[in-house]
């Protein structure tokens, strides 16, 4: 499927209603998952109280910046592994960078480049060695998980007060945020990546590689390139993820975070992305990433056992990609 | 159209599933008011946590007999020993709006925030088993490590009629708890026995019972000639040098002393290869975390910080029907 055909189906009209109701998939689900939660609360006011809203929307926000650059890193075609060791890694260096002098400012920024410098190096393995990104991250999985605990001396490290500690806290001051700053700074960069891939030539590029590399190569994208574009910048956001990792824990913590990259693709695969490459959206793997966070505390506060809500999520990422598996094959027939 | 149907499918199925499991309880709550205690544990599957959940089912028991309908509601962190998934779980309970939470920090310094946080929303939390850097909460229930090290201190002198040449293998860095245990063990050491001579109390032993075992081995390579008494300060460290000990044959030559229980330890001790070990009392500190946290809720002032009980195992006491329900708590009966 060349891209063109792809973007001729969005143009006539009957395929714009289906891909409006393509979107509304995961809108619905998340509808349905607070919807049945409340049902079975015997307090929903409680679930549904401004409080509870708060604390889900700051636990959510770890995995959607993560999911961020996912989605992107997924409509190309690719896949990273290393996410989960990036956060604690990150988390660790501005942790460290802390405890040296520096002012939180730079220590975020720090955190932040270290990010863009992993993910820099995945794109290198991936183009320049030619490993497949299965396993270019798969390895880097490792290599930043050791680098953190190294760095670390193998030790949780512990830092003074600063603001960064107040990014993801459930009473945000001043009050008027109504939730934690690091939710606003979510958003506004969920809105920015939307508007960056859909509106600019960047963007189409992204859609163009992972639905055929070698149309898009031969119309002239330097695809190498822009997959070490899109692993870098998608690396400075699971950076910043980190950042956000450390303010919940206070610490940069080596260990974090381990598994988290299964949460991660499993907000973009929930939301509508493809590991297929080409399709995928950033509204919908916000919605992914929110899916999962509602389920855990409404599960939670249901009072069912810790199994039965990994038996739940576990099923819905199968549900999610049968979905994906079953449209994919339409489009092609 | 049909990816809709799907969703929907999917997630009836789902709620169906989910409504079915849940029990239909609530009932039978006439006219008093209900407490609910959330017990957050570190992890759920070891047996000292399992301990802890008995003991809390316990409390609930009693109190609720007493007329104070107490319910109790386990739940660890979902990726056990994760610090991040901890937060989660308090926070929930948090908005939930439970009673009180009774808290296993795995943390002294990631769990303080949530714990504040709890305290703003109006829901108290005790802390049971490990420290946290917090003035937040309201009691702290735990074992006390320092008397637990100075028993162990007190058996390794007697045996060793206070003279002769011992050494401390340590836990690993930065563990709060065995770093107690070791510091009450060498100050009693120093204190009672000033004849004994520490040979070596630098050494750690690092996180699992490989590690340990590596360590006892270098160490009983540069001592092992020497020594004559050994302390290590918990379950790992305790199993990596009795192996070591097993290795070399020097398995009940030297007097030995360990902390936390385990079936190999207990056969090692019938056969004399460890000359005791000191054990906390996990059942104790759930029953006592859930009381606390009631008796706080019922308006009583309740202590800042109790001792949960350390005791000292040996081959003469190990049968004692005391220490038999210690090393066995009634696990079956409090854990449906």
């Amino acid at each position: 499927m060349v891209a063109e055909v792809k973007e001729n189906r969005i143009v006539a009209s009957s395929a714009w209603i289906q891909s409006w109701l393509n979107r509304l998939g995961p809108v619905l689900g998340l509808v349905l998952v607070i919807v049945i939660f409340s049902f079975l609360m015997e307090t929903p006011g409680r679930f549904l109280s401004p409080n509870n809203l708060r604390v889900v929307l700051a636990q959510t926000v770890i995995v959607a910046i993560g999911a961020i650059g996912m989605t992107m890193i997924i409509i190309s075609g690719g896949i990273d592994l290393s996410v989960g060791s990036t956060i604690a890694l990150t988390g660790v260096i501005t942790a460290l960078g802390i405890n040296h002098g520096w002012s939180p400012t730079s220590a975020l920024i720090a955190g932040i480049l270290v990010g863009g410098f992993v993910g820099v190096v995945n794109g290198l393995a991936i183009t320049r060695l030619k490993v497949v990104p299965f396993i270019a991250t798969l390895g880097m999985l490792g290599v930043a998980r050791g680098t953190a605990k190294w760095v670390a001396n193998q030790q949780t490290v512990n830092m003074p007060d600063n603001w960064l500690n107040e990014l993801l806290v459930m009473f945000p001051n001043p009050p008027w945020l109504l939730v934690a700053p690091g939710v606003w700074i979510t958003i506004v960069l969920a809105v920015a990546a939307a508007i960056v891939l859909r509106n600019t030539v960047f963007g189409r590029r992204v859609f163009a590689l992972g639905s055929n590399e070698a149309a898009a190569r031969a119309c002239g994208i330097a695809t190498d390139r822009l997959k070490i574009w899109i692993y870098g910048i998608a690396g400075l956001l699971f950076g910043l993820a980190g950042v956000m990792q450390m303010s919940r824990l206070r610490q940069g913590d080596p260990t974090v975070a381990a598994g988290s990259e299964l949460d991660i693709i499993a907000a973009v695969v929930i939301g509508g992305g493809s590991l297929n490459g080409g399709v995928g959206s950033i509204l919908g793997s916000m919605i992914g990433a929110l899916i999962m966070a509602f389920l855990r505390n409404g599960c939670q506060q249901v009072g069912w056992p810790n199994y039965i809500q990994e038996i739940i999520i576990g099923a819905i990422i199968v549900i999610a990609v049968a979905v994906d598996r079953w449209r994919s094959s339409r489009v092609v027939a | 159209m049909r990816r809709i149907a799907f969703w929907f499918t999917a997630l009836s199925v789902i709620a169906i599933v989910a409504v079915s499991c849940t029990k239909p309880d609530g009932a039978g709550t006439n006219g008093k008011k209900k407490l609910t205690i959330a017990v957050i544990p570190k992890g759920t599957t070891h047996e000292f946590w399992k301990s802890i959940h008995a003991g809390a089912n316990k409390a609930a028991t009693e109190l609720s007999a007493q007329g104070n309908q107490v319910e109790v509601i386990w739940k660890g962190p979902l990726r056990e020993d994760d610090r991040e998934q901890q937060i989660q779980v308090v926070e929930g309970f948090t908005t939930q709006g439970v009673s009180g939470i009774v808290l296993a920090p795995l943390d002294d310094r990631a769990l303080a925030r949530p714990v504040d946080d709890a305290k703003r929303a109006g829901v108290p939390t005790v802390i049971i088993d490990s420290g946290l850097v917090s003035d937040s909460f309201v009691s702290f229930v735990a074992t006390d490590n320092r008397k637990g090290g100075m028993l162990a201190a007190d058996r390794l002198g007697q045996l060793l009629n206070g003279k002769g040449k011992v050494l401390l293998l340590r836990y690993a860095e930065g563990s709060a708890s065995t770093n107690e245990r070791e510091e009450g063990f060498l100050s009693q050491m120093k204190a009672k026995f000033p004849d004994i001579e520490l040979i070596s109390t630098d050494q750690y032993a690092g996180a699992t019972r490989d590690t340990a075992k590596r360590a006892s081995e270098n160490l009983l390579n540069r001592f092992g000639d020497q020594v004559q008494g050994i302390f290590t300060p918990n379950e790992s460290s305790t199993a990596g040098m009795l192996l070591a000990l097993q290795d070399i044959g020097k398995a009940g030559k030297v007097f030995f002393v360990g902390f936390d229980s385990s079936q190999t330890f207990i056969d090692a001790m019938k056969s004399n290869q460890l000359n005791g070990i000191v054990v906390q009392n996990p059942f104790n500190m759930g029953y006592l975390g859930v009381k606390t946290m009631v008796d706080h809720l019922m308006g009583q002032t309740v202590q800042k910080q109790t001792d949960t009980g350390v005791t000292l195992v040996t081959g003469d006491n190990l049968n004692s029907p005391e220490i038999q329900t210690l090393l066995h708590p009634p696990l079956d009966q409090y854990l449906k």
